[in-house]
């Protein structure tokens, strides 16, 4: 198996900041693909870094031993090595982990940008599990469940006490099987059993609405194996209703990253050539430059905007660098996260896997983003939530709005986003006015030109 | 309440060890020089060694800049320690000498007690008034960063560690707290700790009000004082305030208890066989007499440790109501075990009981009536410390005493 890259995993804590914490079925967190990285054959490894010597894990075993003996309760062996390895690679730094099997499989998941499941996203609303919103065109849309429905049982087990995770493991199966949710509505006498039939379902990374004015509006969640694929069918569809295309925004507010390789292509979508990214490691393996390619793809024959925020790392880091040095778009918002490090999964051989840092990487102008961010060209501030605001009103609100249809990108890709819409959104409001008054002041001349 | 008749002095076989370090550490090390270095010896055992020996492997050889061996064994050990208990914890050949050259008091501190547990620094309680209270820390906050460095792989030792130093050194936390959107920036200054004094007050209509803010060797001596007046005052009840409050010994927490209990258990501990177990009893000369008194505790998720093994005591002993929430469930005895490269583990050995025999380390103590949730004040990040005429705790603590709830349970085990 190859090692799969990864550019991702602003720290789960984050992404809770940002977000409210509801489990997408599938549709959460960092991401991983299969890019063709560095072998994980051991013989083509550079010698020299000498694996740890035998005294050292002996001081290890010795200390394995010793917990096994004489902790006050016995503990399964498994746990104390998964937790010694654990404990060796966040030592390392705070983008590296180790994954147990489940863990490893959840991610596997999410990379691939579809599972096997009935469509909805669901939440612990009040303590009670709620169904957030069933997903266009799956099982669970079809048989009719609705925003705001309580699972009360799942094949026949009551959901009370149930966390999330348990759940979403409980509804999830293979493709073919059926389950049975018991769903409380309002205007039901009593609860009603649903039986719904698992197929694989498509995770969507990627949102879109247009803008008044001949303008396209996209939106990356992160970066998975479907991410390229869904952009280059949005951009077609937006070249042929928008006549003329005048401009294009690319929102990568609060998109944590995810795939390498989905990076460079989403990047290369809007680019005719030059760099777009290199990374540096410690093997000469890691050392790559990753150009755009000529050939063919759509053409956005429009220029751009790029809004980022603190909550944008990784992979989105990489596009809005890119697009930026090349001077292919004009970034406003507020300074991305800072993550600019590669990380390769390495599966181990009980099905667990290291999420290890690799490589560092680097956009055109040579600059690190390390720490640093990508600096927008124009800084255009969020709303400020109020500091008396707490965390549970501000999900509760994210929930409602979710639950009524009411975000940005819960409705149908061509309506066109309202005037209302836009003073809830300063950050879009201000996207439009620079493409409405192409180009902006502080872009220079040839970079301007939209061919 | 009786004392009973057989009367036992205080029984603290190993109140040596206790003495000599907080947080329950005992040193066996003799037995645990004479422990050979062998490695798990079944057909499962290797196999995870092996799992073991390929993640250093793909560490050393691919991490993206090189890191020595003992960096990531270390690492690894105390990620081993952390997998068990928040207690548990490693030293390095360095910590370890600095323990075994005995004990020091810091000279200066935050005055927070933390513990590491699931990948989060959290602040279990936090001393009233203390550099970090007055810095706006508060008990249940996530310790993100320190100095601007992201706080990961420690143990609860060595994060204590970092929040002790010289008087007046400053450290810049970054701190996450529970429902709030943005994390909050403080700056704590270290002190000397300041004497955690008990203290009490009559509230309205005659009930007594009690406050440990943690347990010093000075406690149980500080509690008689305060109880004794009240013996003549005809107090209707009394409110023992034991949330915020995760320092102390097993010891402390049993001297503590005397001047209720008298010479009754007010703990155990038990081992992993062939560990032994231990049962503690408070002093009969210590007690306060007369002091039949109907009690509520009040206890929360900064309850641990002595104050947790005083209000267990308490509750199957006096017929406290336990009030608030549940507690941390810390109150292990440790064991330190060197290893052959100087480093060395601390280990929990042991975990206390409840004299009614429930375990505390590792679950907590449900209180028998949950507090009520307080409604945030909007625009207030920081609660200040309320005084307890005005504490919806203490209210809540004083309907139950005025209910007689307690006094009628206490009644009803009195008489045969």
């Amino acid at each position: 198996m190859l090692p799969r890259i990864l550019v991702s995993g602003v720290a789960g804590l984050l992404l809770g900041l940002f977000f409210w914490v509801a489990l997408f079925l599938g549709n959460s967190g960092p991401v991983a693909a299969d890019f063709p990285g560095p072998s994980s054959n051991l013989a083509a490894l550079p010698k020299g870094a000498a694996p740890v010597t035998d005294t050292k894990l002996r001081v290890l075993a010795q200390a394995l031993a010793l917990v096994e003996d004489q902790y006050v309760e016995p503990k399964p062996l498994k746990d104390l090595i998964y937790g010694s390895i654990q404990g060796a690679v966040s030592t390392l730094d705070s983008h590296s982990s180790f994954m147990t099997p489940e863990e490893y499989r959840e991610l596997q998941i999410e990379t691939k940008g579809k599972f096997s499941g009935i469509g909805i996203e669901i939440t612990l609303k009040d303590r009670i599990l709620t169904v957030v919103s069933p997903i266009e065109g799956t099982p669970a849309y079809r048989m009719g469940l609705q925003a705001g429905d309580q699972v009360v049982k799942i094949n026949g087990s009551p959901t009370k006490n149930m966390n999330l995770n348990e759940a979403v493991r409980m509804i999830r199966g293979e493709s073919g099987t059926k389950v049975t949710l018991t769903i409380n509505r309002e205007g039901f006498t009593q609860p009603k059993d649903f039986v719904i039939v698992r197929e694989t379902i498509p995770i969507r990374s990627v949102k879109a609405r247009v803008i008044e004015g001949g303008i396209g509006y996209i939106k990356l969640n992160n970066f998975q194996d479907q991410t390229d694929r869904d952009l280059q069918t949005y951009l077609k569809q937006m070249g042929k209703q928008l006549t003329p295309f005048n401009g294009l925004i690319l929102d990568l507010r609060n998109d944590p990253g995810g795939l390498l390789e989905q990076a460079t292509r989403v990047a290369d979508e809007f680019l005719k050539s030059g760099l777009i990214v290199y990374t540096e490691g410690r093997s000469p393996q890691q050392i790559s430059r990753i150009y755009a390619t000529g050939g063919q793809k759509i053409e956005v024959p429009a220029p751009m905007v790029v809004i980022i925020n603190e909550g944008s790392a990784s992979a989105s880091e990489i596009v809005a660098g890119a697009l930026k040095d090349q001077k292919r778009a004009f970034v406003i918002g507020t300074k991305s996260f800072g993550k600019g490090s590669v990380q390769t999964i390495i599966p181990l051989e009980d099905g667990s896997a290291l999420r290890l840092t690799t490589a560092l990487f680097y956009t055109p102008s040579g600059t690190t983003i390390q720490d640093k961010g990508i600096i927008p060209d124009e800084v255009v501030q969020e709303p400020e939530i109020p500091d008396s605001k707490s965390l549970t009103k501000v999900r509760e609100e994210t929930l409602k709005k979710r639950m009524r249809k009411e975000g940005l990108t819960d409705k149908p890709w061509s309506q066109p986003i309202t005037a209302q819409e836009l003073d809830q959104d300063p950050q879009l409001k201000r996207a439009v006015e620079i493409l409405r008054n192409w180009p902006p002041r502080k872009m220079t001349q040839q970079a301007a030109q939209p061919k | 309440m009786k004392p009973l008749n057989n009367k036992t002095f205080p029984s603290r076989r190993g109140g040596l060890l206790y003495r000599a370090l907080p947080f329950f550490l005992i040193f066996f090390l003799a037995a645990a020089a004479a422990q050979p270095a062998t490695a798990p010896s079944s057909s499962q055992g290797y196999e995870s060694l092996r799992l073991l020996t390929e993640a250093f492997h793909e560490i050393s050889q691919k991490f993206v800049s090189k890191k020595s061996e003992e960096e990531i064994v270390h690492g690894s050990l105390r990620g081993l320690m952390n997998s068990l208990d928040p207690d548990s914890s490693f030293l390095t050949p360095q910590e370890y000498k600095q323990v075994l050259s005995g004990p020091k008091t810091p000279l200066a501190e935050a005055g927070v007690d933390l513990i590491y547990k699931d990948h989060l620094l959290t602040a279990v309680s936090v001393m009233e008034d203390g550099p970090a209270w007055r810095a706006g820390l508060r008990p249940g906050d996530h310790i993100l960063k320190v100095n601007g460095q992201l706080v990961r792989n420690l143990t609860t030792q060595e994060a204590t560690r970092r929040f002790q130093g010289a008087s007046g050194t400053s450290l810049k936390l970054n701190v996450l707290r529970n429902g709030q959107v943005k994390p909050l920036d403080l700056t704590v200054n270290l002190e000397p700790l300041a004497p955690g004094r008990v203290t009490s007050t009559i509230l309205k209509d005659t009930y007594g009000y009690i406050r440990i803010p943690y347990f010093t060797q000075e406690t149980p001596r500080e509690l008689i004082a305060v109880l004794r007046p009240m013996q003549g005052q005809r107090l209707k009840g009394l409110v023992l305030d034991l949330r915020n409050n995760a320092r102390g010994s097993v010891d402390q927490a049993v001297k503590a208890a005397s001047p209720f209990l008298g010479d009754k258990e007010v703990a155990s501990t038990k081992g992993r066989p062939p560990e032994p177990g231990q049962t503690y009893h408070g002093n009969a000369r210590e007690e306060v007499a007369k002091l039949h008194l109907p009690m509520v505790v009040l206890v929360d998720g900064g309850t641990a440790r002595a104050s947790e093994v005083l209000a267990g005591a308490l509750r199957d002993q006096f017929q406290a109501v336990l009030l608030g929430s549940k507690t941390v469930g810390l109150c292990g005895l440790t064991k330190v075990l060197p290893l052959h490269d100087g480093s060395a583990l601390v280990m929990t050995v042991a975990q206390c009981y409840t004299p009614k025999g429930q375990k505390i380390h590792g679950k907590g103590l449900e209180p028998d009536v949950q507090g009520k949730t307080p409604q945030p004040t909007p625009g207030v990040t920081t609660p200040a410390k309320l005084p307890p005429e005005q504490d919806p705790w203490v209210a809540q603590a004083l309907e139950i005493l005025k209910d007689k709830k307690p006094q009628r349970l206490a009644e009803k085990a009195v008489k045969p």
